[in-house]
């Protein structure tokens, strides 16, 4: 059976929302749940909510960081167990190396995210599309893009059920003739190599939520930036619908099109697409929003199960060993 | 420590007067009667297709041990309807269970009546049918089990109040007319009221099965005599720390736990559950490993492997010195009345879950 490692010293209402959804997952789901956090909050807190106690162990750590440390030793040790945390995502990355360790076939690890897409994707119709890396490492070489491409395409090929994923590369235009020699090398290496997804080239910023693409790789800096700006476009939007509350005739408006919004809230509300997955590392690791609520943590955790059931961390070892053998680009340096 | 601590290894033990108590549906047996459908199929049920709680058997079955037998009663009390009886009888046999008073409701005679209040209502017949069954056996310690698909911690520690004094004919005057009894099961319970009222602090424990994994907040203005319990092995713990039950009784409801499908990880969570509520004592954890280890049949590997799985849970939460749970002596039966009332009403009007 699946164990959850779940931290909660981090998310939404001091990590209160990290435990509702442990109580939550203990009633719906059918795994073991290890909550670590301060464990002389956590079970006056969990006496409030219905959960199954059966299924939920409190190991306490008192800080943050520790309960960070502790989480991810614990992962390390238990046959099948995955990792969620709202905490910050460089201690995270940093303990993650330290208690799991890389996949042996991996140089260097990518945080993913998933964000919505205007067109669905594999057979299931995913709303959402996959970026790495979002911050994990920050400079790459030609090296890693390639192993991110084939580490991404496994994620998607498991979790979405596509056969072969379509890749693409984030540009600056059509091509990658005008991108950095990274770029460009990774590009053409990608181009010539026979790999088990579809290679589709470069998108650029504007294409990226059209979900061309099912996964698109960067490296952590621009990646970091692409996902904090999809998610402060989604903000501004609802404080402009907000803002529109103010007057009358608008709320009027508002009220005709309350069901059209609701729906595009739905669509670009992240709560609902979990959490950003670690791949690269040994277990399954799932780094949420900062200020996640208990339905994103959820979510997190039913997505960590996926994971954990489809053999999602044996598939990125695998493709990422299919890419360490790709050739280097003729002319083209790291 | 509370009065009800300090007492708890005096009163109990082997060689004491012990009568149980039973609620049969979603205690003892699983049982489902959320819709007119399960109901149905509850009723057509046949004794061999009827299913105990995990647990709840082996447990009885070492509460009712051939040597204590003759110091052990049985009675259970249970809402189902009298027409059920030989079927009901018939189960409690397969499973080596003979009850000494076998109560249930006579629900036709209330339906073909008018007295439909009285067919959902549980608050008069089972105080009613507690105080009877209690006033032909006053000498015996009790200890209760129910759940908390009804509101079975409610009536238990409302009768457990009325023996020890605490719950005056006034007091009980205004909860029966808030439960909006009949007249006539008014006067009854009334009568038994008088009969049973001061007679003793009889109750030592109310083990509540949250069948419906109701938050255990809910259950704690009803103080440490209530204990919600996940399942069967937190009770049979419980009554191991009051001397009631032994280490290889343990070993029998782990055994059977496991039987039925619980992993040596849940059954650890089970008892360090217990640790973080106060209910048990770290210290009581580690020994209660030590006298499991002790025990010939404990070489199965699922026992020991929860053993390990237990010390090294408990290890977790080492430094917890936990305060007990108190005894309260002054439960607000009637704002706790009105409190469950409210709760049911959002459920049904408002489709609120019962859970919180």
């Amino acid at each position: 059976m699946t164990t959850i490692v779940i931290d909660t010293a981090a998310g939404r209402e001091e990590g209160r929302e990290a435990l509702a959804a442990a109580a939550i997952a203990s009633l719906e789901l059918d795994v073991q749940l290890v909550v670590v956090g301060d464990e002389g909050v956590i079970t006056p807190a969990l006496q409030r909510l219905a959960h199954d106690a059966e299924r939920v162990r409190v190991v306490h750590a008192d800080t943050p960081a520790r309960t960070i440390a502790a989480g991810l030793e614990i992962t390390a040790r238990e046959a099948d167990a995955i990792f969620v945390s709202a905490g910050e995502p460089g201690l995270i990355i940093r303990e993650s190396l330290r208690s799991l360790g890389r996949l042996g076939s991996v140089r260097r690890i990518a945080l993913a995210a998933v964000y919505p897409t205007v067109r669905s994707h594999g057979p299931k119709r995913d709303p959402f599309g996959l970026l790495l890396d979002v911050g994990a490492t920050i400079e790459c070489t030609d090296d890693h893009l390639v192993a991110f491409a084939a580490m991404g395409a496994a994620y998607s090929a498991k979790i979405s059920g596509i056969e072969r994923p379509r890749v693409a590369l984030l540009a600056n235009g059509p091509s990658a003739a005008r991108a950095p020699r990274r770029i460009q090398a990774a590009h053409d290496r990608l181009a010539a190599a026979a790999l088990p997804f579809d290679f589709i080239g470069t998108v650029r910023g504007d294409q990226v939520t059209l979900g061309e693409a099912d996964v698109v790789v960067t490296d952590g800096f621009s990646g970091d930036i692409v996902v904090r700006t999809l998610e402060g476009v989604a903000l501004t939007a609802e404080s402009l619908v907000q803002k529109a509350q103010e007057r009358l005739q608008w709320r009027i408006a508002m009220g005709m099109l309350s069901e059209a919004l609701s729906r595009l809230r739905e669509f670009t509300d992240w709560e609902n697409y979990g959490g950003a997955p670690l791949l690269g590392v040994t277990r399954p690791v799932i780094v949420t929003q900062t200020n996640s609520g208990s339905r994103a943590f959820v979510n997190a955790i039913r997505l960590g199960a996926k994971m954990e059931r489809l053999g999602v961390v044996d598939a990125v070892e695998a493709s990422a060993a299919v890419a360490a053998q790709v050739p280097p680009a003729e002319g083209a340096s790291a | 420590m509370s009065a009800g601590d300090s007492t708890s290894r005096e009163w109990m033990g082997s060689g004491q007067l012990l009568h149980l108590r039973w609620d049969l549906d979603k205690t003892y047996l699983r049982t489902d009667f959320d819709s007119v459908k399960d109901l149905i199929k509850t009723y057509r049920q046949k004794a061999e297709d009827k299913v105990a709680v995990v647990g709840a058997r082996a447990l009885l079955q070492a509460l009712l041990d051939p040597h204590e037998r003759r110091r052990r009663r049985v009675t259970f009390i249970s809402g189902s309807p009298t027409q059920m009886r030989g079927v009901l009888t018939r189960k409690l046999r397969l499973d080596g269970i003979e009850p000494d008073v076998f109560i249930l409701k006579e629900n036709l005679r209330n339906v073909l009546s008018g007295r439909f209040r009285s067919v959902r209502g549980q608050v008069g017949y089972k105080l009613g049918a507690l105080l009877r069954t209690h006033v032909d056996a006053p000498e015996l310690s009790e200890l209760l089990f129910g759940d908390d698909a009804e509101q079975d911690a409610f009536i238990y520690s409302l009768y457990a109040d009325i023996l020890a004094g605490r719950v005056d004919a006034v007091q009980m005057a205004s909860i029966l007319a808030a439960c909006k009894l009949y007249r006539s099961e008014v006067d009854e319970v009334m009568a038994l009221h008088g009969r049973a009222f001061g007679s003793g602090d009889a109750v030592r424990r109310i083990f509540i099965h949250l069948e419906a994994r109701s938050p255990i907040d809910r259950f704690s203005p009803y103080g440490a005599r209530v204990v919600p319990i996940y399942n069967y092995l937190q009770a049979a713990l419980v009554l191991s720390e009051s001397g009631v039950m032994r280490a290889r009784d343990i070993v029998a409801v782990l055994e059977a736990m496991s039987q039925a499908g619980y992993t040596p990880e849940r059954l650890a969570n089970s008892v360090q559950d217990l640790v973080r509520r106060g209910v048990l004592e770290v210290a009581g954890a580690l020994k209660l490993a030590e006298e499991l280890g002790a025990v010939e049949s404990t070489r199965g590997r699922t026992v020991s492997t929860f053993i390990r799985r237990l010390r090294a849970t408990v290890a977790d939460l080492e430094h917890i010195r936990r305060a007990r749970p108190e005894w309260n002596t002054e439960i607000n039966y009637l704002t706790l009345f009105h409190e469950a009332r409210f709760r049911r009403q959002k459920h049904r009007f408002l489709g609120i879950p019962l859970l919180d």
